[in-house]
């Protein structure tokens, strides 16, 4: 009897100290690569070929207002906001008031309209990539940070709305519905009673979109040629053809660029693993 | 509703005022949709049946550009190449993930911080992933070629973005890094809406075997489907940025896939005709790929 109980004990250990050990080799193989980034870019150009690995001898801090100023990378952030910001500002209402809609009002045609927009799912955008460019050309918005607004926006607009949606359907109707009988018109319903409500949805939503327009290349790369409008990745790319031997300044530039989205991301942890699921990790 | 009496007026004016006004909700989603997503792909169409540079006159050609596009071996190449990666990746994010989340799912301390660290790399841009692994794959100065002559690993050294039978594989490697966390935390999300009561009995029946094949893998099949449409979707836009910034295409076009060679078609030769009939033979792809998924899916929703 003692034997089986130690034996029992034995094989729920075993499993665990496995757990452990798969959880260290893959935090260390998620985080080294951005600590080995973070050290690079501390080093000095001749420690970069011989110190590979070794934490910096003499860490040069200046490398990073080096390469802030010859990567010209304070333009490329407010242009990033700009294009992220102004991307949230169009896909949060559009995209609610159209999720509201779909979810709570009877009118003629709704399926056909949520119909249209799911099939925007199972389109991934890059595949349209050069005809996008070549209405953007023909709309005359070529080089503007406005078409990038837009393109992310359309982008977005399909998935958004899914979530939403479901985020909608999962609020008691009762509400909507003693809003209404309150007198409300459809509109404050929506405005009043209903987004409030969806704080949780909107925020999960505003990652997903602000990550993907914050991040994107492949369309911006196409569309921006200036650049003092490019963003922040287009600008990144632009700095390793232009400075591709200064790989301590390419570092910082790197160690710059991602700082912002991983503070985000460790402050508010819940909201990015709940937006980036898409709902389906509550964080 | 038949037999009913018609509708009175006021009945039918409020029916009226409900549509227009929820068409006047869904219409700026449907515009920006119809606009930047459904007409660019009608267009682009329009374009592949001419012969056109991006700026001056179209010509008619007809078919002309599908034929060119059939005839293309790089295209052809492009395109294993992008099955390759998007079906190589999916298959690994998700087996991994898989197998991580079913080691995972026991309350296990520190599995917080583990989540954190597993979902970093995912909230970085391609770009930066991009250029820190060319880094990390350098031949000379790499951290990966280093590591393993410190572990005496020297027969393991590679010229990793370099040797056109390894480029591909390389540059598939670093999607996985950057996904395989994300996929892991999905499906650990869904393990715990299993009852551990179900999976508790089936493990002291000593038939946890059975418990996976019967129990586990059926109530799970929902998170799987999507985290496999997820990648496969995924995989067939992510790999442009990563192949642009690690290798553009090379060497000898051995990481060449479908994006990157329409956009050089597109913006290197000025052939956006030949570019946009390769942008619709992808979208059509792809298209049938996301159908059969999303019907698959759909019937494993009824059964």
């Amino acid at each position: 009897m003692s034997t089986m109980v130690t034996e029992g004990r034995r094989s729920s250990i075993a499993p665990r100290v496995a757990s452990y050990l798969l959880m260290a080799i893959m935090a260390v193989l998620a985080l080294y690569p951005l600590v080995w980034m973070a050290l690079g870019s501390l080093k000095s150009g001749g420690e970069f070929y011989t110190n590979i690995w070794g934490l910096p001898a003499d860490p040069q801090w200046r490398n990073f207002p080096d390469a802030w100023v010859r990567g010209g990378l304070g333009i490329k952030f407010l242009n990033s906001a700009i294009v992220t910001f102004g991307t949230l500002a169009i896909t949060l209402p559009v995209t609610s008031i159209a999720a509201y809609a779909i979810t709570s009002m009877d009118f003629r045609g709704r399926s056909l309209a949520y119909g249209a927009l799911l099939l925007g799912i199972m389109i991934p955008f890059g595949v349209t990539a050069i005809p996008v460019f070549s209405v953007i050309a023909q709309l005359g918005l070529l080089n503007t940070r406005l078409a990038l607004v837009l393109v992310y926006s359309a982008q977005a607009v399909a998935f958004s709305t899914f979530l939403m949606c479901a985020f909608f359907q999962s609020l008691p109707a009762e509400i909507e519905e003693a809003a209404r009988l309150e007198g409300c018109t459809r509109f404050s319903a929506f405005w009043r009673v209903m987004l409030p409500l969806a704080r949780p949805g909107l925020a999960a939503q505003a990652v997903f979109v602000g990550t993907t327009a914050w991040n994107e290349y492949f369309l911006a790369s196409l569309i921006i040629r200036d650049p003092a409008r490019e963003t922040i990745p287009v600008g990144l790319v632009s700095f390793t053809g232009r400075y591709a031997t200064d790989y301590p300044a390419l570092f910082a530039a790197l160690t710059m660029a991602t700082l912002p989205l991983l503070a985000l991301y460790l402050l508010a942890q819940k909201q990015f693993v709940a937006g980036l699921t898409g709902g389906a990790v509550k964080g | 509703m038949t037999g009913a009496p018609a509708l009175s007026r006021a009945a039918r004016a409020r029916r009226l005022r409900t549509d227009l006004t929820g068409w006047a909700f869904v219409a700026p989603a449907l515009l920006l949709f119809l606009l930047f997503v459904i007409w660019p792909m009608g267009h682009a169409v329009w374009i592949s049946l001419h012969r056109w540079d991006g700026l001056g006159q179209m010509a008619w050609l007809g078919l002309d550009n599908y034929r060119f596009v059939f005839g293309d071996k790089v295209f052809w190449k492009a395109m294993h190449n992008t099955f390759i990666y998007a079906f190589g990746v999916t298959v690994a994010k998700n087996l991994l993930a898989l197998g991580l989340a079913l080691l995972l799912n026991r309350p296990l301390r520190g599995r917080g911080f583990f989540r954190t660290a597993s979902f970093t790399p995912v909230v970085l841009s391609f770009v930066v992933v991009g250029v820190l692994w060319s880094w990390i794959f350098d031949p000379t100065f790499g951290l990966l070629n280093a590591v393993l002559w410190a572990l005496g690993l020297q027969g393991l050294i590679q010229g990793w973005l370099s040797d056109p039978d390894i480029a591909l594989y390389s540059i598939m490697f670093v999607d996985v890094w950057k996904w395989t966390g994300y996929h892991t935390v999905l499906f650990l999300a869904g393990l715990q809406t299993i009852p551990s009561e179900l999976i508790e009995a089936g493990r002291l029946e000593g038939k946890p075997r059975q418990v996976f094949r019967h129990v586990t893998l059926p109530l799970l099949m929902p998170v799987v489907a999507f985290s496999v449409l997820l990648s496969i979707v995924g995989a067939f836009v992510s790999n442009y940025d990563l192949v642009r910034v690690m290798t553009q295409g090379g060497p000898f076009h051995s990481t060449e896939v479908a994006l990157t060679w329409i956009t050089t078609t597109a913006f290197r030769f000025n052939n956006f005709g030949k570019a946009d009939a390769m942008s619709v033979i992808l979208f059509l792809i792809v298209a049938v790929l996301g159908a059969v998924q999303f019907l698959l899916m759909r019937q494993r929703g009824r059964g």
